[in-house]
C-alpha cells in the first residue's frame, strides 16, 4: 500500500467515527446501529497503521495487491450491511404496515361504537 | 392506587403468566401492575383478556427494551413514583419488591435486585460474563455493580421520565454505567431468583456472546461520547 492510500483511509476512517460519535451524543443514532461502522473504521485504521497483517492477509487470499485486498474486503463488509439492512427493512415496513392496519381498524370499530351510542341518545 | 407500578414484559409467555400474575394479584394487592403484551405469536394475550388483567398488548413485537419503555411511558403518564421491572416467566420474586423499595426510598435512583449482593457467584460462562461486565462498568466509573445483568431494577420517578422519553435508554448494564457515570445513585439489594420452569430462555450462546460484545462495546467505548440532555443534568443540579 502507498503512503496516501493509508493516509486516504485513516483520514476517512477517523470522519466516519467522529461523525458516528455525533451522532450519538446527540442522540441521534441508537448505539447497535453505530457498532458496525466503529468496527469498519478501527479495521481500516488497523490495516493502514499496520499494513504489514494486510500484506499477509492479501498474500493468504491471493490478490494482486494489498490495495485489491483492502477494496475487496471494504466491498464484502458493504455487502453484508447491505444485506442485513434490506432484511431489516423488509421487517420494518411489515411492522409499519401492520402498525398502520391496526390503527384503522380499531378507528373504524370506535366510529362504529360512537354512532350505535349517538344512536340510543336519539331514541331516548 | 399505589405509587409503585410492576411492569411485566411477556413475548410468548403463555405457559407461564398466569401463574406470575395470579400469584402477584392474590399475594401484593398493594402493588399495582401491568403486562405489556410485545407482540407475542401465543395466547399470551388472550389469557390476559380473559382473567382481566391490567394489559397493554403491543401490535408488533418491539422487542424488550422498546415493550419495556411501554411500560414506562404508561407509569410516566399515570403519575407513578416508583416502576420496577418484573419478568413474565417467574424467576423474580416479588417478596423482594418491598425490601428494593424501602431502599429506594433513601434516596437512589435506580435500585438493582442483586443476585450476589452477599451471596458468591457459582463458577460458569454466564456468571464469567456477568464479572466481565462488572469489571469494565468498574473500569469506566469506578462502581462496583455486583449484578449487571439482573433484569430486576427499580427506577425513581426522574429514571421513569429519563428513560420513557429518550434515546439509548435500553434496561440493560451499558445505560445503568453511563447513569452511573453521569452521577445517578444506584444501589442493590440481595434477592434470590427461580430458574424459569416453562418456555425456552432466549439466551443461547451466539446470542449470549453477541450480547456480551455489543455490551462490553458500549460500556468501554461508546459510552464515554454520550452527553446527557440537559434537562436531566440540570435536575440533579439543582437537588445537590
Amino acid at each position: 500500500m502507498t503512503t496516501v492510500l493509508r493516509v486516504i483511509l485513516i483520514l476517512m476512517s477517523l470522519l466516519i467515527l467522529a461523525v458516528m460519535m455525533r451522532r450519538i451524543r446527540h442522540a441521534k443514532a441508537r448505539i447497535e446501529d453505530s457498532m458496525f461502522w466503529v468496527f469498519f473504521a478501527l479495521l481500516l485504521v488497523v490495516f493502514s497503521v499496520f499494513p504489514g497483517a494486510a500484506d499477509w492477509l492479501s498474500d493468504l487470499v491471493g490478490t494482486m495487491s494489498t490495495a485489491n485486498f483492502i477494496y475487496m474486503l471494504v466491498i464484502f463488509l458493504l455487502m453484508v450491511k447491505c444485506f442485513s439492512m434490506s432484511m431489516r427493512i423488509s421487517q420494518l415496513e411489515t411492522k409499519v404496515k401492520e402498525l398502520v392496519q391496526r390503527i384503522a381498524l380499531d378507528d373504524n370499530k370506535l366510529e362504529e361504537r360512537m354512532s350505535e351510542l349517538e344512536k340510543r341518545e336519539k331514541k331516548s | 392506587m399505589s405509587d409503585l407500578l410492576i411492569i411485566i414484559p411477556a413475548y410468548n409467555e403463555e405457559k407461564n403468566i398466569e401463574r406470575v400474575v395470579d400469584h402477584l394479584r392474590e399475594q401484593y394487592p398493594q402493588f399495582d401492575y401491568i403486562v405489556i403484551n410485545d407482540g407475542s405469536r401465543d395466547a399470551t394475550a388472550r389469557i390476559c383478556r380473559e382473567k382481566g388483567y391490567h394489559l397493554l398488548d403491543l401490535p408488533v413485537n418491539l422487542g424488550l427494551a422498546g415493550g419495556f419503555q411501554a411500560g414506562l411511558k404508561y407509569a410516566w403518564e399515570n403519575n407513578y413514583s416508583y416502576a420496577i421491572q418484573f419478568d413474565g416467566d417467574g424467576q423474580h420474586r416479588p417478596e423482594y419488591i418491598q425490601p428494593m423499595k424501602e431502599k429506594m426510598e433513601e434516596g437512589y435512583d435506580i435500585v438493582i435486585g442483586s443476585r450476589f449482593l452477599t451471596e458468591k457467584k457459582s463458577r460458569s460462562m454466564r456468571m464469567l460474563g456477568s464479572s466481565l461486565l462488572s469489571l469494565a462498568i468498574r473500569l469506566t466509573t469506578g462502581i462496583r455493580i455486583k449484578d449487571p445483568t439482573s433484569g430486576m431494577r427499580m427506577f425513581s420517578r426522574k429514571m421513569i421520565e429519563e428513560f420513557a422519553l429518550s434515546l439509548n435508554y435500553g434496561p440493560e448494564p451499558d445505560t445503568v454505567s453511563y447513569l452511573l457515570k453521569q452521577g445517578a445513585r444506584v444501589a442493590e439489594v440481595q434477592v434470590k431468583m427461580d430458574e424459569r420452569t416453562a418456555g425456552v430462555s432466549y439466551l443461547n450462546p451466539v446470542n449470549a456472546s453477541k450480547y456480551m460484545i455489543k455490551m462490553l462495546f458500549s460500556i468501554l467505548v461508546i459510552q464515554n461520547f454520550r452527553k446527557r440532555d440537559k434537562r436531566y443534568s440540570k435536575k440533579e443540579g439543582k437537588q445537590k
